[in-house]
């Protein structure tokens, strides 16, 4: 039964991911985000059949299994721009330090002011981050992972819906500059509609990615502290 | 193809000894570093200095970063049992959610624009 049951979720989790990747590819709407989607779909699924997140978690363990070897081989497109973050290494490393301290700094302070939980809060701190490094330092800061995961995905919903025309409105029009402020707020999902924009956007926000996983990962547990006093 | 999977998973299994020693070594020196990013610093640091050559990860790396979102759906499955916190919050969690990554965009965009500015004038 409970080996039916994995064996289930694991074609469930797997076909709810590529209907929705073709539903996106397809539109090219990013409120047709497929991880968005695929969890509604999933936790719907569950609550109607009465099954719980126990139930499903041995599939999740199974599943996630690749997410480290995953999180190494985003070293590969941070090597193939090593040129572009050498040219531009100035503006790279004070725009992604400066962007991530200040949207982990209005996170924090916005949701201290609506009184937000400490565990909340911990939780919002690394969301601008790419999920799996997101996740390991929400569980450092003392976070919660799902929560973390779920925040992530949103603003990277967020930032590349909303996040071209604010640039546009800020006048930001160097493409240097979008890819980067895309990268650093909204992770993979800002770089992939950097990368509509034009291909030196996408290659600068893949680095703005990179590089501001591994700045927040090294300054959150010191910096996260700050706003919880 | 079954070459193609074959080489798949071997550099998989590179990627996950990467991954593994970047754990254990944060585990040792007692730093305060997720795992994965120490084993993603490790990879480029083996990169750049030709230890590694990109071709040794290319396919590996291709299909798993290709596939990278599928594996955010199982962690946030486990937002299910957060129910009663988006009913009670959810509006103000979307409401910070965009006020944060909006602050930051902007910031990172007009720092860079202005740094760009002055170096070239």
């Amino acid at each position: 039964m409970n080996q039916l049951l994995f064996a289930l979720f694991v074609l469930v989790t797997l076909g709810a991911y590529l209907a929705t990747r073709w539903l996106f590819l397809t539109y090219r709407n990013p409120l047709l985000n497929p991880v968005f989607l695929s969890t509604v779909a999933l936790i719907a699924l569950l609550q109607a059949t009465g099954l719980t997140l126990e139930d499903y978690r041995p599939a999740k363990d199974f599943m996630t299994f690749l997410l480290g070897p995953a999180t190494v081989a985003l070293a590969l497109p941070l090597y193939h721009n090593r040129q572009v973050l050498k040219r531009h290494a100035l503006p790279v490393l004070s725009g992604v330090a400066a962007g991530s301290l200040t949207t982990m700094a209005a996170a924090l302070a916005a949701g201290r002011l609506l009184q937000l939980d400490r565990g909340v809060l911990l939780s919002l701190g690394p969301k601008s981050v790419t999920v799996p490094i997101a996740v390991e330092i929400s569980r450092l800061t003392g976070g919660e992972a799902s929560l973390t995961a779920a925040f992530v995905v949103a603003t990277g919903m967020i930032g590349s819906i909303a996040g071209p025309a604010l640039l546009s409105l800020c006048r930001v029009q160097s493409p240097v500059a979008r890819g980067l402020a895309l990268g650093t707020v909204s992770h993979g999902q800002g770089t992939a509609v950097a990368l509509l924009e034009n291909e030196t956007a996408g290659a600068m926000g893949g680095v703005a990615m990179a590089i501001a996983a591994v700045f927040t990962a090294l300054v959150a547990p010191y910096y996260l502290p700050l706003f919880l006093r | 193809m079954a070459k193609n999977l074959f080489k798949i998973i071997w550099q998989t299994v590179l990627l996950w000894l990467v991954f593994r020693l970047g754990v254990f070594l944060v585990g040792a020196l007692h730093l305060s570093l997720p795992g994965n990013v120490a084993g993603m610093l490790l990879m480029f640091a083996l990169l750049s200095s030709g230890l590694v050559k990109p071709a040794c990860i290319e396919a590996a790396s291709g299909f798993l970063l290709k596939h990278f979102a599928f594996f955010f759906i199982p962690i946030s499955v486990g937002l299910m049992s957060f129910g009663s916190l988006m009913r009670q919050s959810g509006v103000a969690l979307l409401a910070i959610l965009l006020l944060s990554a909006m602050a930051g965009a902007a910031v990172t965009g007009v720092t860079v624009q202005l740094l760009q500015r002055r170096r070239e004038p």
